[in-house]
């Protein structure tokens, strides 16, 4: 947490734009090529917290949701067309989970909350808690089962679930504590708005930002306007196709990866 | 010793993702549904074929983006060609469809009959549709079906008759006006294949071929006559672009995103390996 990041709200416009692009097309190209971005982002900028391994956990869910909607199809008529639509919509949802886990490795929710405006703070605090609590919750545990290794603690099965939830839950309520301690002292929650080592809008951040809105407005021109495909057909299926001024779309969304990070 | 946190928790989290997926799952089409409509296009065309156990009506409708919903398409035809239809369920379902089926919101008030949907295969068959008319996707070159009838799966509902695009929207040999020639030849000495299911059943709809006569049929852009003449329809449909891009392989696009793709996913692992080492030796 020491290591300056970005300005978290370039953060959030990179990840709602690459979002929103996974949002509005089935077509793989684009959906795979999203992930691709998504890893070359978080290679460049992962935080050294533990929260950055959410990004595996993220990754896993992905391909869960891609599995789990293709299996879909199973229940209904199976043939190519069927299975491909039911992939492709798995895809897209995949797709979304893994530009979240790459969001959540990228930056400090907690950075979030310092930014809200004042009478925003609650409600910012209450959603940085509900953003982080999957990447804080594996922290946790990892925290605890070394602990565990270490004492020669071996329960294996549904028993050793108590056993992990408590100190896990016990640690989540400290850190809880902890940080509303730590915002009460610099001025959060008193109605004084803290100027504690505001974060700058720096150059790089507006490099994330920028490419990121530019590459969200395309998809959206193509989305309305309808001069590009962006859901191949299935039925029947055809090779799905790349409009080069969509795929320069998600190059830009890659423009994170490029941005040196700032170091300490 | 990974294995006590590990599989313990994967569970929970996992059941957790698959809640959160269902529920994603559940409100993408919803959202998604709704095609905008915008300036229409001499660009591409769907087949709507629909069957209500007393004859069939075909549409060869122009699409108004590349691809549009199910539920779109009937509308589509609707404003281009003046088919009758009716939506329940908040516009997400399929109740009437020229003059067939039952009134108001409620689609299955006529059950066991029902609007079957079917997707064209791109050969003439069909295939049961696994997803509702709002989040199907129909695109150029593309067919739907609807059939009246009972059968709660593909297996048991009536099919459509065999038909693909080239059958319903029937290009003219008009090769200048057409952007590929050679499948719009082949597609030109078709129009009488139409026939065979209009004759074979009794003609039911106000436009339905053989009751209109051939100009408006014409003007309709209905694909299929029953005259052995077929060729009225031809002027309106020209400009359609007759072959299903099924066979068309990929294009250069694809490739340049290959090496993008490449590009990026190489690129950060190379990150990786560096940062991991400067963490390991640092």
């Amino acid at each position: 947490m020491d290591r300056p990041t970005l300005h978290p709200m370039a953060w959030i416009v990179w990840a709602s734009s690459a979002g929103f692009v996974a949002f509005v097309t089935t077509d793989p190209v684009y959906l795979f090529l999203l992930w691709a971005v998504s890893w070359f982002v978080y290679a460049g900028h992962r935080v050294d917290a533990e929260h950055a391994r959410s990004f595996r956990l993220f990754l896993t869910g992905a391909v869960v949701a891609v599995t789990l909607r293709t299996g879909l199809v199973f229940f209904g008529t199976v043939s190519a067309a069927n299975t491909t639509f039911s992939f492709l919509e798995g895809l897209r949802l995949g797709t979304i989970l893994v530009i979240f886990g790459t969001f959540n490795a990228v930056t400090d929710p907690f950075g979030l909350v310092r930014m809200a405006p004042r009478h925003f703070h609650e409600p910012a605090l209450a959603a940085a808690l509900a953003l982080s609590i999957a990447p804080r919750t594996v922290a946790g545990v990892g925290r605890v089962r070394d602990a565990q290794r270490m004492r020669g603690i071996r329960i294996h099965g549904a028993r050793a679930l108590p056993a992990l939830a408590v100190p896990v839950l016990e640690r989540g309520m400290e850190e809880a504590h902890t940080l509303a301690e730590s915002m009460d002292a610099r001025g959060h929650g008193a109605g004084r708005r803290s100027r504690y080592r505001p974060q700058p809008w720096t150059g790089a951040a507006i490099l994330i930002a920028v490419p990121a809105i530019a590459a969200a407005a395309t998809f959206l021109a193509a989305s309305v306007g309808g001069w590009a495909v962006l859901h191949p057909q299935t039925s029947p299926m055809v090779w799905p196709e790349a409009d080069p001024l969509l795929l320069a779309a998600i190059g830009l969304l890659a423009v994170p990866g490029l941005v040196g990070r700032p170091e300490r | 010793m990974p294995t006590v946190a590990t599989t313990v928790l994967r569970r929970p989290v996992a059941a957790a993702l698959v809640v959160v997926a269902a529920m994603i799952l559940v409100t993408l089409p919803a959202v998604t549904g709704a095609a905008p409509a915008c300036a229409a296009t001499a660009g591409p065309h769907a087949a709507l074929v629909i069957d209500t156990g007393a004859g069939v009506r075909s549409f060869c409708v122009a699409l108004d983006t590349p691809s549009v919903s199910g539920i779109h398409l009937i509308e589509l035809a609707g404003a281009q060609d003046r088919l009758s239809y009716g939506f329940g369920s908040g516009g997400q379902a399929v109740c009437r469809l020229a003059g067939v089926g039952p009134q108001g919101d409620d689609c299955f008030a006529d059950y066991p009959q029902y609007w079957g949907y079917w997707h064209g295969d791109g050969h003439g068959g069909w295939t049961w549709s696994s997803t509702g008319a709002a989040s199907a996707r129909v695109g150029d070159g593309a067919s739907d079906g609807w059939v009246w009838g009972s059968g709660d799966s593909g297996a048991t509902h009536p099919k459509p008759p065999p038909s693909t695009i080239a059958d319903v929207c029937v290009t003219a040999a008009a090769p200048a006006a057409s952007p590929s020639p050679p499948r719009a030849t082949p597609a030109a000495a078709v129009p009488s294949s139409g026939a065979r299911f209009s004759a074979s059943r009794a003609p039911t709809g106000p436009s339905d071929p053989g009751t209109t006569p051939s100009a408006k049929r014409s003007k309709e852009g209905i694909g299929k006559t029953s005259a052995p003449g077929g060729p009225p329809t031809a002027g309106a449909l020209a400009a359609a672009p007759g072959p299903p891009p099924a066979s068309a392989g990929p294009g250069p696009g694809l490739l340049v995103a290959l090496v993008l793709g490449a590009a990026l996913a190489g690129g950060g692992w190379l990150r990786m390996r560096t940062s991991r080492r400067r963490r390991s030796s640092g």
